[in-house]
């Protein structure tokens, strides 16, 4: 049955919409059409040329940065989601005195400012003498995910309801185990979307890699930064469309992933709250 | 973290008395030991983005078998941040000033300037500079001079003067170094004090030229390439290696010009330098030689664009990089004319400070 | 397991976590504020309350008004473009809808920096619009709007998505009766759809205005010498002025105005599910 529409004529809607997409995307279309210029202009197309991408691939400093840009978001994807879900199964499921506030303490780094958080994890890290390194990036990033993780997988918690698990519980199975068997499998696709969401995140981000990143090599963003100074060459374009498509086959996984998997659910839905059809 | 760094984390959350990070003052004792210059590891180098070749740096990789590992900073400031974090960087690259700082402060290792070979070739200005007396500590990098970049074909009121940068484009589109050292410096030249004046009187004169200059402008900006090369800017405040960059990347660069201005020209160096924690002295030092060479030098300035100041080969390579507009060139006598800037004390630096802060937020 | 030994597996990995890496740094930033620097511009610890005087001077109390201004500006320019798209892609999207909403996403993973350079090369004096556009062209960077727009541009997902979310979750149903009991169809979104979706509209704009204030990369790469925000005012203070103290007391004062908005919206939320149970 088709919905019921507010307006019956969504026309007015339809352009509308179009017309954000062109928005949303001119930039994006410009940044990777100048990545494949021929001339180092920005302003002019002069002729299709791969030359850019063979920079940026060959030069060892922007390699360095891309590894270390993958090798800090997989990690903190891995710790992040797994202290996030344990994180928010504890904060729905068990009662303690705790919970309310470490409800908003779990909260607050969402809504910080990524320059107070930078400001403070460099303070930090100066003063207890750990030495600024791709650590101590990872180390900021996963405090700044775990609440991303928490989040979305709590949304799909409490849609899920407690009877199976209060059902396996009067069985005689214990809390550990239901964990396990019932609840984690059909958290699943939601884990799988926040560890996905907090991997773009992390190798897209720039303001708290910038306060935290010790000696080389810098994350992909900071580099960029650096460079950026001195006049933006199709180079940077390069890395700009590289990374795009890289976060588009995370978030095509992120889609894709529970479906193949046999949810009927997609990934992004689960990232929304939505319940289960 | 292990114990030892747990009870630091429990000291260094106890108040009153104690300092955040390295407190700067290093011992003399191990600044002085001599370096053997010998490969002793991988290169940690620490620089600003774009300002070295990177076939020049592939080069010294293969000639010695060693990696260069590169980071970079956008600033003084923020190299100081690193420094201090602790970073064991072995190669660093700060302006003169800050040079003086980390010498006072005991933080970079002596270089035998004997055992550098042409190390001898540089300028007689820099034989024994202001910031490094007896050159022990620091061989310079490069040089450079703060003007005024214009479009020639845009602007045709140039009157060879600070002033120019509100004045001479009728479209408002001027740009101011987003540096404090840079904006208050060229403030006192205007007001004919020295570049480095600190006094209450000088800085309150300063800060009212900048605030009369802030509606003329369109913006600060310290990415000065940028600004000119996207058509934003039509004259911009800047340091003459930019506009050797602007003029590669342009169709016209017959059209961007630099002018020093007559009420003073502040001239500025960047230098080499190892810091007291470097875990690979020795690879440093060789490096430094390497840059030294005349072909290796000659190279690296025809590819940053800044002139480096050593006799012979790289002097001619930045000749010829500027031949068409030779008044990008810093000469001898620029050198001797131009002021330099001094390193301030913590007062007067704050006082800096203040007025930089109070104008960007009026 | 008992109760207590299961909140406590559960809570406290992310709980340690969460204290240390990010209570504790909040912690020492605030006891650097009140600090002092010494000679070699290092922080020292002491009590200077002064600082906290300097952030009211009048100097920089415009400076904290513009970036709550602007922040709210961007919020509502933010709800009014992307309300609009969230309803034609929730209400009409059919099974587009995981698509279009991957669309919308997708520009965000393209490295912020690289984005906004994109738009200086769009809007640039001698850029693409200008290049069209006949006579001068119009000035679009440097100036206020230029600093709004790259806010809107980059924080428009963190709106679009939990009004999507809102509007998905209704129950079409409900609209069907609104027009049946309202009429028209303006009648229907004021009484119906606007209440339903208002949560989801808060969440947003807690999303946004919190970020935006403290923002600091589009002032200072869109902006012109009036558009100074309070994220540059810290950035400055920890990066160029080397007065890490001062730039700390900035850092809490802009926590403790944005906490009073979290606080606010934490009650709401709270009513809100409360009512709903």
């Amino acid at each position: 049955m088709k919905p019921p529409k507010q307006f019956d004529r969504p026309r007015f809607l339809r352009v509308y919409t179009a017309l954000f997409f062109v928005f949303l995307f001119s930039p994006i279309a410009l940044v990777v059409l100048f990545s494949f210029n021929s001339t180092k202009s920005l302003q002019n197309f002069d002729g299709f040329s791969l030359r850019w991408y063979q920079q940026f691939f060959e030069s060892e400093s922007y390699r360095g940065s891309l590894e270390a840009s993958l090798e800090i978001a997989l990690i903190t994807m891995v710790v992040a989601t797994v202290i996030g879900t344990l994180l928010a199964y504890g904060l729905v499921r068990a009662r303690t005195r705790w919970s309310n506030g470490l409800n908003v303490l779990m909260l607050l780094p969402l809504v910080t400012p990524e320059i107070v958080a930078g400001a403070s994890a460099l303070l930090l890290f100066t003063q207890v003498g750990l030495q600024l390194s791709l650590t101590t990036i990872v180390l900021g990033h996963i405090t700044f995910s775990i609440s991303y993780v928490t989040v979305v997988v709590r949304a799909r918690l409490a849609a899920l309801g407690m009877e199976v698990e209060d059902a396996a519980m009067d069985l005689g199975a214990t809390r550990l185990a239901t964990f396990r068997l019932i609840t984690l499998p059909a958290l699943w696709p939601a884990i799988l979307a926040a560890a996905l969401l907090v991997f773009a995140l992390s190798f897209d981000d720039f303001v708290l890699s910038f306060f935290t990143t010790g000696e080389s090599p810098q994350p992909l963003p900071v580099r960029i930064w650096s460079a950026i100074r001195f006049g933006v060459t199709p180079t940077i374009n390069a890395i700009g469309t590289f990374m795009l498509v890289v976060s588009v086959i995370v978030i095509g996984l992120a889609m894709g992933l529970p479906r193949l998997l046999g949810r009927r659910e997609s990934g992004l839905g689960v990232l929304l709250g939505r319940e289960a059809a | 973290m292990d114990r030892r760094e747990l009870i630091l984390a429990g000291a260094g959350l106890a108040l009153a008395g104690c300092g955040v990070g390295d407190s700067g003052g290093g011992s003399k004792k191990a600044t002085e030991k001599t370096i053997a210059k010998k490969i002793d590891g991988d290169l940690v180098y620490f620089n600003w983005s774009e300002y070295l070749d990177p076939a020049v740096i592939k080069g010294f990789e293969k000639r010695h078998g060693v990696k260069v590992r590169q980071s970079y900073f956008d600033s003084m400031p923020a190299m100081m941040s690193k420094l201090r974090a602790g970073i064991a960087y072995d190669v660093i690259f700060p302006t003169a000033e800050y040079a003086q700082r980390l010498i006072q402060g005991n933080q970079l290792r002596r270089i035998d300037r004997d055992k550098l070979k042409n190390a001898d070739s540089v300028y007689p200005a820099f034989e024994s500079p202001w910031y490094d007396k007896g050159s022990d500590h620091t061989t310079p990098y490069t040089m450079y001079a703060t003007g005024l970049g214009y479009r020639a074909d845009v602007i045709k009121g140039m009157t060879g003067s600070w002033r120019d940068l509100g004045d001479a484009d009728p479209a408002g589109k001027a740009f101011l170094l987003d540096d404090f050292q840079e904006g208050i410096g060229m403030a006192n030249q205007v007001n004919a004090n020295p570049l480095n004046s600190a006094d209450d009187d000088a800085l309150g004169k300063a800060k009212d030229y900048l605030l009369e200059l802030k509606p003329k402008l369109r913006g600060f900006s310290s990415d000065t390439i940028t600004t000119m090369t996207s058509g934003n800017a039509n004259i911009q405040h800047l340091w003459n290696g930019d506009i050797v960059n602007i003029r590669n990347q342009v169709d016209d660069p017959e059209n961007y010009r630099f002018q020093k201005c007559k009420e003073g020209i502040p001239v500025g160096s960047d230098t080499f330098a190892i810091p007291v924690k470097a875990k690979h002295p020795g690879t440093a030092l060789l490096f430094i030689e390497y840059l030294l060479e005349p072909e290796v030098a000659a190279q690296n300035v025809g590819w940053m664009g800044y002139p480096m100041p050593y006799k012979g080969a790289a002097t001619e390579s930045f000749a010829s990089l500027v031949k068409d507009d030779p008044e990008i060139n810093v000469t001898v006598a620029d050198l001797d004319q131009g002021e330099q800037f001094e390193n301030l004390g913590r007062d007067d630096r704050q006082a800096w400070d203040q007025v930089w802060t109070e104008v960007k937020a009026s | 397991m008992s109760q207590r030994r299961f909140a406590a597996a559960f809570l406290l990995p992310g709980g340690l976590w969460l204290a240390l890496l990010f209570a504790v740094p909040l912690a020492i930033l605030l006891a650097i504020s009140f600090g002092t620097t010494d000679d070699l511009g290092n922080a020292l610890y002491g009590w200077y309350p002064e600082n906290y005087q300097r952030v009211f001077e009048p100097v920089f109390v415009p400076v904290l008004l513009r970036s709550v201004g602007f922040a709210l500006a961007t919020v509502v320019l933010c709800l009014a473009v992307s309300y609009p798209v969230a309803y034609y892609i929730a209400i009409f999207g059919g099974r587009w809808k995981s698509v279009l909403i991957a669309l919308v996403v997708l520009p965000f993973f393209v490295n912020y920096l690289v984005r906004t350079y994109a738009w200086i090369a769009m809007l640039g004096d001698d850029g693409v619009v200008n290049g069209v556009l006949p006579g001068d062209g119009i000035r679009f960077l440097n100036t206020p709007w230029a600093v709004i727009g790259g806010l809107v541009y980059g924080y428009l997902v963190f709106m679009l998505l939990p009004v999507y979310a809102a509007l998905d979750r209704m129950d079409p149903a409900l609209i069907e009766a609104g027009k049946d009991l309202y009429g028209g169809p303006w009648q229907t979104f004021r009484n119906v759809t606007w209440p339903h979706t208002f949560q989801g509209v808060l969440a947003g704009t807690v999303l946004v205005f919190l970020p935006a204030v403290g923002d600091f990369v589009a002032a200072q790469l869109l902006g012109g010498p009036d558009e100074y925000m309070v994220g540059n005012l810290i950035q400055q203070q920890f990066f160029a002025a080397e007065n890490w103290p001062f730039g700390a007391a900035l850092t809490t004062v802009m926590m403790l105005f944005l906490l009073v908005w979290m606080v606010l919206y934490l009650r709401s939320a709270a009513r809100e599910t409360a009512a709903i149970a």
